[in-house]
């Protein structure tokens, strides 16, 4: 699933960095054949270079200003697994945890995610495979059905039984209230949230 | 007894296991490729141009500034756009939700709608450049809604092909000797599906070979119809989308958008990212139109029903006559012998509406079971006792017997389940201390659909088979029970079994609409595991006697691909390889076959606020064979859920003046949250229909049909006020 972008990206960029020109004529160096990124030389010329600390990793990734985490983690790292359904903070599919909190990256600028300590539902489960019993919970009580929400679901569940508001069915619902799920799984997930709840805090 | 309310329930009689769905451990881990997560190589950024006049003609644009930005590839408005041919209106007997390019002139025929594509090395930059393109507009004033001055009426059965008004009795005498009479009109609003996941395109051409990823309710369909646009051998498009991120039927038709940006690619020579924001989405793909209904209801002093007469007025573009007809579910719902009905279609400036989950019977249904609902209150019989009474096991319009059809026995196990006895009939008579308390029914309904589909499995030595058909998953469960159909048919584990599903480089199957996958995909899954099993002289063997009975016949697998079309029907499968709708030229006489259900509410209303509340849902259902209680309960969960969002929450508001959607957003566009949700009960009625395919009657759309009449009479039980308009809020509430 990850196409290697993030090294590729690298090694492109160093490349194109001399090639700048280039960007203002894409279309001529197409039809010449040329394969070269021309995003890259784009973003050398005006982009910021940051690193990010994802799931236990460090990545170097040069970023227009203005992208947003969610875009970064999808279009530039390979991190699909948090999702675009709004793009302005309403339903909460882009959901990651950025030092332990969830968090909306589609409303988090990537080049203030610096520093941070950013998971992604990508960096739950252990590296044996085992799910984390959240992600287990959800597959065990149905809690989602087309899963396009599923990603930010989780990520949400797991801070709201860390933050202690998952003590019963009301205030898992309450809590969850910014996480739409237009399939209307709610019942389920909030079934899930009760299982792992209990499971998280014997573990 | 069953406890019907657990996430898994236990399998009950003519049902299958309750298996975990297959893709569960992709869909927990982030690891799904949903359409917008497919890699591509040196990508292009696309972001539209969307029309803010309502009607009219673009004079100019100025992209002057725009092109300036360093990183901008192109951009593209009717004046430059690779020119692309009609694929034609679907139910015209082509491939397209709309007949109208909307990039083939300076004609503006809706707000929203596209009329430019900026091309861009980033996301970032085709957005800015996009906001920098300046238009001028010839601006005219448009027709925005159903009572708009300007639009235009026609009849359905002048203009909708194969559309015939159902008529049945004489209603006219019928009504006038009437004992008891009611006359009402209800409405119901324009609706979004806004499925979380965004109407996505990425393409990419590899030579003269064109991939698609898009999320696709049909990928034949949309194979077939882009080959059209871009007039080339569909041989030569792939489609590929294994899972839809939530579709409700609007990603069922293909729209004019995947046409556009693959002629773009062609053209700049680099694939194509667009994803369109959620608010161009309720412009991009179609919509549940506005409706009004005009229903009179006659019975006889003993409450059976005599006469009914039921018009209903649809809105659509001034494209395509674009129609739903529910009269259809409504003249044959009940045992009434008179019948006289009408659909009328009114030409707007909007862009062409389509499906949206039970596209006929949600609006139709909630006149009907409203109605139902006054009228058993005029005779002075309990809700449930009156459907009793009036309950049929034939059409009153054709006199054709339905294979199977227990309402009664969804009634009976609702209403005890609910405890409809705990319920005093007067109004406004219950109170849980400042809540007025409501309780209220309706029946719901949905036909048995069926059409042609192909699919291919194979067995290997070892016991594990894999089955291939581009069916799709819109979160039904159709991968699993795809699965469990060969794991039924080859007596193996689940675990075994590999799904392949929503990609055109697989046999075709039916398009992901009208709850038919099941029976359909289902029907070509079993026919294609006969033929294996019949390879092995119809005894299929197992563990080390399989693998000797490979190497007796001398073979490393087994496949086989079988094709499947309804009964009585000619040409499906071969309409199924063009991509079009199949029973499109009305050559099918299909069964006769309805799945029902009956679904119970109560509903708090505060007594000063008029706050609205619905603790508790119940819904029974007989839908045949139940494949999968654990995915089918998600399903009717979802879709009484649906129920009350469209009763309670659910309106696209449209400004008259400028003939745009008002609340365009999903913070705006109101769908339930988690804690809008409480109690959700879903009980299986066993039923068994040997005579439709599979013994399954499709569960996706029965359960959001008659949640808005049980809300609305739920509500009318608490406060005796009858709101004949969806949905249903605080305001209509005061008066």
């Amino acid at each position: 699933m990850i196409d290697g972008n993030e090294t590729g990206f690298s090694r492109r960029t160093f490349l194109a960095s001399g090639t700048v020109a280039t960007a203002a004529v894409p279309l001529a160096a197409q039809a010449k054949g040329r394969t070269m990124d021309q995003a890259a030389a784009v973003r050398a010329e005006t982009g910021v270079p940051i690193t990010l600390r994802i799931n236990g990793g460090n990545h170097r990734v040069t970023v227009d200003p203005r992208t947003t985490l969610l875009d970064t983690l999808r279009e530039r790292l390979g991190l699909t697994g948090a999702k675009k359904g709004c793009d302005q903070g309403q339903c909460g599919a882009c959901t990651v945890h950025v030092d332990g909190r969830a968090t909306l990256s589609c409303l988090t600028l990537a080049v203030a995610a610096q520093g941070r300590d950013i998971t992604t539902i990508e960096g739950l489960a252990a590296a044996d495979g085992t799910l984390h019993p959240m992600q287990a919970a959800f597959v065990d009580n149905d809690a989602f059905q087309c899963g396009y929400c599923t990603p930010g679901q989780i990520m949400s569940a797991i801070a709201i039984v860390h933050d202690g508001h998952a003590n019963d069915a009301n205030t898992i619902r309450e809590a969850m209230s910014g996480n739409l799920c237009r399939c209307a799984a709610y019942p389920n997930i909030v079934a899930a949230i009760e299982q792992a709840a209990v499971q998280m805090k014997r573990g | 007894m069953a406890d019907y309310s657990a996430p898994v329930p236990v399998p009950g009689k003519n049902m299958g296991k309750a298996d975990a769905r297959i893709e569960g451990r992709e869909k927990v881990t982030g690891a799904t490729v949903y359409a917008s997560d497919a890699p591509v190589a040196n990508p292009t950024f696309a972001y539209l141009i969307t029309a803010s006049v309502g009607r009219g003609k673009i004079r100019k644009f100025d992209l002057a500034e725009a092109k300036a930005l360093p990183g901008v590839v192109a951009i593209f408005t009717h004046e430059n756009v690779p020119k692309r041919a009609d694929a034609e209106f679907f139910s015209d007997g082509g491939w397209v939700n709309t007949s109208f390019d909307p990039m083939e002139s300076a004609e503006v025929r809706f707000a929203g709608q596209i009329i430019g594509v900026v091309i861009a090395e980033t996301y970032e930059i085709a957005r800015d450049a996009a906001h920098r393109v300046v238009v001028d507009y010839a601006p005219a004033e448009p027709s925005a809604s159903l009572l708009s001055h300007g639009t235009e009426t026609v009849d359905a059965a002048k203009v909708a092909k194969g559309w015939k008004d159902k008529e049945a009795g004489n209603f006219d005498k019928a009504w006038a000797a009437a004992a008891v009479k009611l006359e009402a009109g209800y409405a119901t609003p324009t609706q979004h599906h806004n499925p979380i996941e965004l109407f996505t395109t990425t393409v990419a051409w590899h030579g003269d070979e064109l991939t698609i990823y898009e999320p696709s309710q049909f990928v034949w369909g949309l194979k077939n119809g882009v080959a059209k646009q871009l007039g080339i051998d569909p041989e030569k498009v792939m489609v590929v989308n294994p899972f839809v991120g939530g579709a409700f039927g609007s990603k069922g038709i293909m729209t004019q958008r995947t046409g556009i940006i693959a002629a773009i690619a062609r053209e700049i020579r680099r694939p194509v990212k667009l994803v369109p924001t959620r608010t161009q989405g309720f412009y991009v793909s179609t919509y549940r139109a506005e409706t009004r209904h005009a229903i009179k209801l006659g019975a006889d002093k003993s409450g059976r029903l005599t006469a009914l007469s039921h018009d209903g007025w649809e809105l659509t573009s001034r494209s395509d006559d674009y129609k739903v007809g529910g009269t259809e579910a409504t003249t044959q719902m009940y045992a009434i012998p008179n019948v006289t009905s009408k659909v009328h279609i009114v030409r707007a400036d909007r862009q062409t509406p389509g499906f949206m989950r039970s596209p006929p019977e949600v609006p139709y249904m909630f006149a009907l079971e409203c109605a139902i609902d006054e009228m058993a209150e005029k005779c002075g019989i309990d809700p449930v006792e009156f459907r009793r009474i009036n309950d049929t096991m034939k059409s009153p319009v054709s006199g054709e017997k339905f294979t199977s059809r227990h309402l009664v026995e969804c009634f009976d196990a609702a209403s005890t389940a609910f405890g409809w006895s705990k319920r005093n009939p007067k109004v406004g008579s219950m109170r849980d201390g400042d809540w007025l308390v409501g309780y209220g029914c309706a029946a719901t309904c949905y036909p048995a659909n069926t059409m042609a589909a192909t699919a291919r499995v194979r067995l290997s030595p070892d016991g594990s088979a894999r089955v291939q058909i581009a069916a799709h998953d819109v979160g039904t469960g159709a991968t699993t029970v795809m699965g469990q159909i060969v794991a039924e048919a080859f007596d193996i584990p689940l675990s075994k079994v590999t799904v392949e599903m929503g990609d055109t480089r697989l046999p075709p199957g039916p398009v992901a609409g009208g709850s038919q996958t099941t029976a359909s995909g289902g029907s070509a899954v079993k026919a294609a595991c006969d033929k294996v099993i019949a390879r092995f002289g119809n005894r299929l063997p197992s563990g080390p006697a399989l693998e000797a009975a490979f190497k007796k016949m001398n073979t490393g697998v087994v496949e086989e691909y079988a094709e499947w079309a309804p009964p009585k029907s000619t040409g499906g499968v071969a309409k199924l390889y063009t991509g079009r709708m199949s029973g499109a030229e009305g050559e099918e006489k299909p069964l006769l076959a309805y799945a029902y259900g009956a679904e119970f509410v109560e509903v708090h209303i505060h007594s000063r606020t008029k706050e609205i509340r619905v603790p508790r849902i119940t819904g029974a259902f007989a839908g045949g064979r139940i494949m999968n209680p654990r995915t089918a309960r998600s399903q009717l969960m979802g879709g009484l859920i649906w129920g009350i969002s469209s009763a309670l929450h659910e309106a696209t508001e449209i400004d008259e003046k400028r003939a745009r959607y008002v609340n365009d957003n999903i913070a705006e566009y109101l769908i339930p949250v988690n804690a809008d949700i409480r109690s959700v009960e879903v009980i299986l009625v066993p039923e068994v229909d040997d005579q439709i395919p599979m013994g399954a009657k499709g569960l996706g759309e029965l359960g959001n049909v008659g949640t808005n009449a049980a809300v609305a009479n739920a509500v009318y039980h608490a406060t005796g006020q009858r709101i004949r308009e969806l949905p249903i809020t605080i305001d209509k509430l005061i008066v």
